[in-house]
């Protein structure tokens, strides 16, 4: 019996997820567990399995589509079985896996293609004398207008554009299969595109899906918020030597810079309380618990895991949950409760030797702590100068909630955490 | 006023005048003296006139090898010019009439510019929206004490002889020279070539202008190479030969073969401020002067001085002065050496590609795979060079010697234009039986 496997609801935000990746296409076998989807939301990529074993008998979105949830996404069963009362009813954009037009499928290694201004979307039928057209020609446009009925793609079509495209030189075609460039203005026999016609690729594309949500979100954030930063600076004597300490010891869970700047944090969140709070439809939701969120650079863009309760984590216990988090957001394996809740967010460019910036809020949060890089500062003592490390803190703070003076008191604050930091997590 | 006025009426500017009349173009063309210029009156096609005769003359010794037994044939030199005036009287009257066709207005007289939309010819003052310069070249007379005195002719006069030279001194030993040295080797005359570099031909792939030098050699020319002229007075030439000894030699006949100098001279190019050096007048591959409205073509720029080079350039110039953009691709002229055996080449050389450090394939075989090529080539060898890029065989460079390879050569040029790749080159048919199937051997051998 088909069974068909629906798009699970990953989260109470989420509302539609993108096709990342088939792993299985129709007509292979998968077993009982075995991931046969990749789909991608804006926090990670989930893997979608096969509840039962069998044949995968048809796969109903191309990647790259967004699907809504509770969409049925593929279905399994023996070969020959009717699949076609599962097809989730979204509309003729649609194309099914099986019988996706090859001359959208292709287009992106074809490099023909990119000589063809965008007039019409290829990915809707295309008659089977237009197919071989396209493969006995090797001509595969990114887009076609089709003249047949409802806008299928006929042979003739294809031979007109074909005849009206400038050629490129078979060089040309091999440079672009093997790089990123395409054909710029052909300056060759009858305006043939020629291997020094090759420009970079600047066509516009679309935003991987977790890239817009992102540019979504930041945009949300500089219009609905009074953001401001202060910046200010602590000894780094504490973290330094509590660093090499912990180095030097076996058997101690590692902890570098940046956790031990969270755990002072959520120490000194516990003495300030009007920053551990959320601005939400005009309304305060104060938390009594640090839910902290940390920046991670992730290669699909920044993430924002949450350690839960991280008040009444130790050194060590904070380090080792931080860790793990990041790792599984860099791996896009982090569940999707992992990735919300937080209260107040740390967000660390020190590392890569910023020195001061602002950082971003994450509303309805009302605070972002950024931490900067550890630099040698003159200071006086006994009527000298002197030479310290001391490591930058940027506090970017929503005005509509936290005034300046008591996110100055919480730097103050802070800064003592920092500075007598090994008294505060001995190990 | 007018579009277009093209000062020049040789193979750059008649074509270019011509091609922007075609195009719906008031275009006038001025000419200072014979319509078609140096190649059609003093260049080309003479030469190739008189190469004909001589080859003839040369095969007719040979006819026996072909079974045909003639008696002492005779060289008839006044015929020779005769029929040379002729040839070069049916062209240039064609020239006129296909000018007066297109609706071209062709105006005689010595031409100057006075600004950037102004010519002066006599008295007269023309205007246009642009001017093409396409003033050609003269034979260059370097600085020998003796080389620019009556005694030594130049590559136009050479063609006013009426007998044959007992002996002759070629100077330079370049495309004029050497077709000239063949010419007057299968006429009777004794040949030398002085030559001042240590090869002749240059720009030639070396391997082909080294084969050349061989086949020259063995038909009785002599060579001098590296060797400089010092001094000419009357009939003697004293030369210093490569390992610096001063000789001196006497000939009938003295030709000075050095080279062509662009004729930027007189133009009134220094008063419009047009950039240019001895050498010719700054330009690009759209045919642009660094003077807006002012564009130039053909031998005046100093670069291919190739009468097929110089047309092309004018109707890119014309095209881009006119809306259409368009570029000349030297990569894809092709150059003729119309010496017996002919040398034909297209693209890059082997010598170009090492400097380039551009990695290549390399495939050359013998004429001889080709039938016809021993058929009409009694005791004759050539080969063709293919040279294609390593790593996606794209043909970079064809270079042939043997007759009939400048009537083939186009076919390996319109490959190098186009980027083809040997593998797509291999699937033209080549008709039989012909000599160019020796292309398609190097073709089908390079990869």
């Amino acid at each position: 019996m088909p069974t068909p496997v629906e798009l699970p609801k990953l989260g109470n935000t989420v509302e539609e997820c993108l096709i990342a990746k088939w792993l299985k296409k129709p007509g292979e076998r998968v077993t009982a567990g075995e991931t046969v989807v990749e789909i991608e939301t804006d926090k990670a990529v989930q893997e979608i399995a096969s509840p039962v074993a069998g044949t995968v008998l048809a796969t109903f979105f191309p990647e790259g589509e967004l699907v809504p949830v509770f969409t049925n996404l593929f279905v399994v069963g023996d070969p020959g079985e009717e699949v076609e009362t599962f097809r989730p009813n979204a509309g003729a954009a649609v194309a099914s896996g099986s019988t996706a037009a090859p001359v959208a499928a292709s287009a992106e290694r074809v490099p023909v293609a990119a000589v063809m201004a965008a007039t019409a979307t290829a990915s809707g039928p295309i008659s089977p004398r237009a197919r071989r057209f396209a493969n006995e020609h090797d001509f595969h446009p990114a887009s076609v207008q089709g003249s047949g009925p409802g806008g299928r793609v006929l042979e003739d079509d294809l031979r007109q554009l074909y005849l009206s495209t400038p050629r490129v030189s078979s060089v040309a075609q091999k440079q672009m299969l093997e790089s990123e460039l395409v054909a710029g203005e052909g300056s060759g026999i009858g305006g043939m595109v020629l291997s020094t016609d090759l420009v970079a690729r600047t066509a516009a594309e679309k935003l991987p899906r977790m890239r817009e949500r992102i540019a979504q979100r930041m945009r949300e954030s500089l219009t609905s918020t009074a953001q401001y930063t202060l910046n200010t600076s602590a000894n780094a004597g504490g973290l330094l030597t509590l660093r090499a300490r912990i180095k030097a010891s076996k058997g101690v869970a590692d902890a570098n810079i940046n956790d031990m700047v969270m755990f002072c944090t959520a120490q000194a969140l516990l003495e300030s309380p009007e920053l551990n709070v959320e601005f939400l439809d005009g309304k305060l939701v104060k938390h009594a618990e640090v839910h902290l969120g940390m920046a991670v650079d992730t290669p699909r863009g920044l993430m924002v895991p949450v350690i839960r309760d991280a008040h009444r984590l130790s050194l060590s216990a904070l380090a080792t949950r931080a860790k793990e988090l990041s790792t599984q957001a860099v791996e896009g394996t982090i569940s999707l409760d992992d990735l919300s809740g937080a209260t107040f967010t740390v967000t660390n460019l020190g590392g890569l030797g910023i020195e001061s910036f602002t950082p971003i809020l994450n509303p309805p949060q009302v605070a972002i702590l950024g931490v900067d890089a550890i630099q040698l500062k003159p200071v006086r003592r006994d009527g000298r100068v002197e030479f310290i490390d001391a490591i930058g803190f940027s506090l970017t703070l929503d005005h509509q909630i936290v005034d300046g003076a008591p996110g100055a008191r919480f730097l103050i604050t802070l800064r003592e955490k920092i500075e007598n930091v090994e008294a505060l997590c001995a190990i | 006023m007018r579009d277009l006025i093209v000062i020049g009426a040789g193979p750059g500017g008649y074509e270019a005048a011509a091609h922007a009349a075609r195009m719906g173009k008031k275009v006038t063309l001025i000419e200072k003296q014979h319509l078609g210029g140096t190649c059609l009156n003093v260049g080309c096609i003479p030469a190739k006139t008189f190469l004909r005769s001589s080859k003839l003359f040369h095969e007719c010794s040979q006819a026996a090898a072909y079974g045909i037994r003639l008696a002492a044939p005779a060289f008839d030199m006044p015929a020779v010019v005769e029929r040379k005036k002729r040839i070069v009287a049916t062209l240039t009257k064609g020239v006129g009439s296909m000018l007066r066709q297109a609706g071209v207005e062709v105006i005689t007289g010595t031409a100057k510019l006075i600004g950037r939309n102004t010519v002066l010819v006599g008295d007269q003052r023309l205007e246009a929206s642009n001017i093409l310069l396409a003033t050609g070249s003269r034979p260059a007379v370097p600085p020998v004490p003796g080389l620019d005195s009556a005694s030594v002719l130049d590559s136009n006069r050479i063609f006013d002889i009426t007998s044959i030279p007992k002996n002759i001194a070629i100077i330079g030993g370049g495309i004029i020279g050497l077709e000239f040295a063949c010419f007057f080797n299968e006429i009777g005359s004794k040949v030398e070539v002085f030559e001042m570099l240590p090869k002749i031909a240059t720009g030639t792939d070396e391997e082909i202008a080294n084969r050349l030098l061989r086949i020259l050699e063995k038909k009785g020319i002599q060579f001098h190479l590296a060797a400089r002229v010092l001094e000419i007075s009357g009939n003697t030439l004293q030369y210093a030969a490569a390992d610096g000894a001063k000789t001196s030699f006497t000939a009938e006949c003295i030709l000075n073969a050095t080279g062509r100098a662009p004729n930027v001279n007189g133009l009134g190019l220094e008063e419009v401020g047009v950039d240019f050096t001895p050498k010719g007048v700054r330009t690009d591959d759209y045919g642009k002067t660094n003077v807006p409205g002012i564009w130039t073509c053909g031998d005046v720029t100093g670069r291919r001085m190739l009468a097929h080079a110089a047309t092309r350039e004018g109707i890119v110039a014309v095209n881009n002065m006119f809306g259409k953009k368009d570029r000349i691709r030297y990569n894809g002229v092709s150059s003729v050496l119309y010496t017996h055996p002919e040398v034909a080449c297209v693209g890059r050389t082997e010598e170009e590609l090492k400097a380039a450090g551009v990695e290549f394939h390399k495939a050359i075989v013998p004429m001889a795979v080709a039938g016809r090529f021993l058929i009409e080539n009694e005791g004759a060898t050539g080969v063709v060079k293919v040279l294609t890029g390593a790593r996606f065989g794209e043909i970079l460079g064809v270079h042939a010697i043997g007759d009939g390879s400048s009537e083939f050569i186009v076919a390996a040029a319109a490959m190098v234009e186009t980027e083809m790749c040997a593998s797509a080159a291999g699937e033209i048919i080549f008709p039989h039986p012909t000599v160019s199937e020796a292309l398609r051997e190097a073709i089908l051998a390079v990869h």
